[in-house]
């Protein structure tokens, strides 16, 4: 845990927290089913934006999202689909730090690799510091 | 694939519901309280819970997906946007995607999430192989 991550403790380049999640059918069906995907197809495919959840357990089970943080802007890169069975590893990082106008804001990056070190996404975002 | 993209491609939609948040962040583990708390989120800036902003976007991959006939994006498809406004309870977003340009076996396209007020939620652009 990080209970005193901010922006001025916040380190370039610096790994925040890294984690191990199984791609579950039951996941994969439940995200599937609640934003509208078609029943037909294949279903152990995880939807590409599925992606976009992959790091956020993690990023909240180690506190690096300060209380109040606002998320302004994503740079998303996709890469091989994920799938059920997969073990996915996304490894948490800062990639950019600056202000603007007197606000703070802190780049954040969720990268996920499968268990054959392929790319899955790499999700960067801006969030605004309190 | 379309060989010869549209200018315009499908409108996709989503109706936001309380039910939905509270399961996008069981499956996200995202339970920040602006999104799953309505006491917490009414004494917030934005005074009632808001959605995930993936939820948000999520119109604009099934736009893709449709427009594509693909299952899923193609690897090192990209996205870069700009979360304009939040989404609430109640509101319907729709997205709006557009070709910009086709070269080098990329597509360009540019995108908006509007809400039922014809309110910007978001924008970006994207950039999909071909």
């Amino acid at each position: 845990m990080n209970p005193d991550f901010c922006y001025e403790t916040a380190k370039l380049g610096q790994v925040l927290c890294s984690g191990v999640c199984a791609v579950t059918a039951d996941e994969v069906q439940r995200f599937r089913s609640l934003l509208g995907y078609p029943s037909t197809g294949d279903i152990r495919l995880a939807s590409s934006s599925m992606g976009l959840t992959y790091g956020l357990r993690l990023g909240w089970e180690h506190a690096i999202f300060p209380p109040g943080v606002v998320r302004m802007g994503d740079d998303d890169v996709f890469g091989v689909p994920a799938r059920v069975g997969d073990r996915l590893t996304t490894t948490f990082s800062i990639v950019e730090k600056f202000e603007k106008k007197g606000r703070r804001f802190l780049r954040y990056e969720m990268r996920t690799l499968n268990q054959d070190g392929e790319l899955v996404c790499a999700i960067s975002f801006v969030g605004l510091m309190p | 694939m379309n060989d010869a993209p549209e200018a315009v491609l499908p409108s996709c939609q989503i109706h936001i519901t309380q039910d939905l948040i509270d399961e996008y962040a069981r499956l996200s583990g995202d339970f920040n309280p602006v999104h799953v708390d309505p006491q917490a989120a009414a004494s917030s800036s934005f005074g009632t819970t808001i959605a995930h902003g993936c939820i948000a976007l999520e119109p604009v991959f099934q736009s893709l997906l449709r427009w594509s006939g693909l299952p899923n994006l193609p690897p090192q498809a990209r996205f870069r946007l700009r979360y304009r406004a939040p989404s609430r309870p109640g509101d319907t977003i729709r997205s709006q995607v557009q070709v910009r340009s086709s070269s080098q076996g990329q597509v360009q396209l540019s995108f908006a999430c509007l809400n039922q007020l014809d309110q910007l939620v978001i924008d970006g652009d994207c950039d999909f192989p071909l």
